[in-house]
């Protein structure tokens, strides 16, 4: 699954630390969804959309998806 | 000048320092014992001090990790379970040798190693339910269940070897310290693979 999270976040120039603490998670968190290595559950996925105040179809796209 | 003086405190050290520290310490105790030059209840008592330097080795860790307040709860829990294991093993192995125990009493002794070891596997269990990083607690599972096909692996190839007089019996208790290394096995791998 692709997403925008890094643009997003550059966006706001936060760093991955930022947002990490933002979501209450870790940074390698962050990181592993950023670059795609991991997929977050529906409710860490609702999370990071409530903090940028989109909707998930606009953060997480489906593979294949422009970003 | 402070700064210097501060490197050279213990405190100061990296978990691999103290972590090569306690290889190799525990390689020279073992190697004494194999070699006969000392018996296996100094060996033991050699092998509870050594253990003294994972107290540092796991403070410095969690100076590392910036004290994930869960991680530390796991590292102390572990930690005490492994003293009381070196301790039970101790007792057990002492008791046996000593009094040549039968029946009941060789059940009670068994149990003093064998409990310690429920608490190591007890402080893994509740380290994945007190988690709530989800992508940590996704690695952690990820590399149990790779050290878990590890020890499957290994442990019927081996009885089989066993079976057909290849190699000699082990005892089943291998089983968690084969496992505790396949996880470290598994999350380096995970490291080096960037996951």
């Amino acid at each position: 699954m692709n997403n925008r999270l890094k643009v997003l976040r550059a966006e706001r120039s936060w760093s991955q630390q930022d947002l990490a603490d933002r979501l209450g998670v870790s940074r390698q968190s962050v990181n592993a969804i950023e670059t795609g290595r991991y997929d977050p559950s529906l409710p860490l996925a609702f999370t990071i959309a409530d903090l940028f105040g989109l909707p998930i179809e606009a953060i997480f796209l489906r593979d294949g998806d422009s970003q | 000048m402070l700064s210097v003086e501060k490197a050279k405190t213990p405190a100061a050290r990296g978990p691999w320092f103290w972590a090569g520290l306690y290889l190799v310490s525990s390689g020279i105790i073992v190697m004494l014992k194999l070699t006969d030059a000392i018996p296996a209840t100094v060996a033991m008592i050699l092998f509870a001090g050594a253990m003294g330097l994972l107290i540092p080795l796991v403070r410095a860790g969690e100076r590392r990790n910036c004290a994930n307040p869960v991680m530390v709860r796991y590292n102390r829990r572990f930690l005490a379970a492994c003293f009381g294991y070196v301790l039970g093993l101790g007792i057990a192995i002492a008791l046996w040798n000593t009094y040549e125990p039968s029946g009941p009493v060789v059940f009670a002794i068994a149990l003093l190693p064998t409990i310690p070891t429920f608490a190591m596997i007890w402080a893994m269990g509740r380290y994945l339910v007190e988690e709530t990083d989800e992508y940590l607690r996704y690695r952690t599972v990820r590399a149990a269940i790779m050290s878990l096909g590890g020890v499957l692996t290994i442990g019927i190839f081996w009885g089989f070897l066993e079976m057909f007089e290849l190699v000699p019996h082990i005892w089943a208790w291998w089983v968690l310290p084969v496992w505790a290394g396949g996880l470290g096995v598994a999350q380096l791998w995970m490291k080096v693979r960037g996951e």
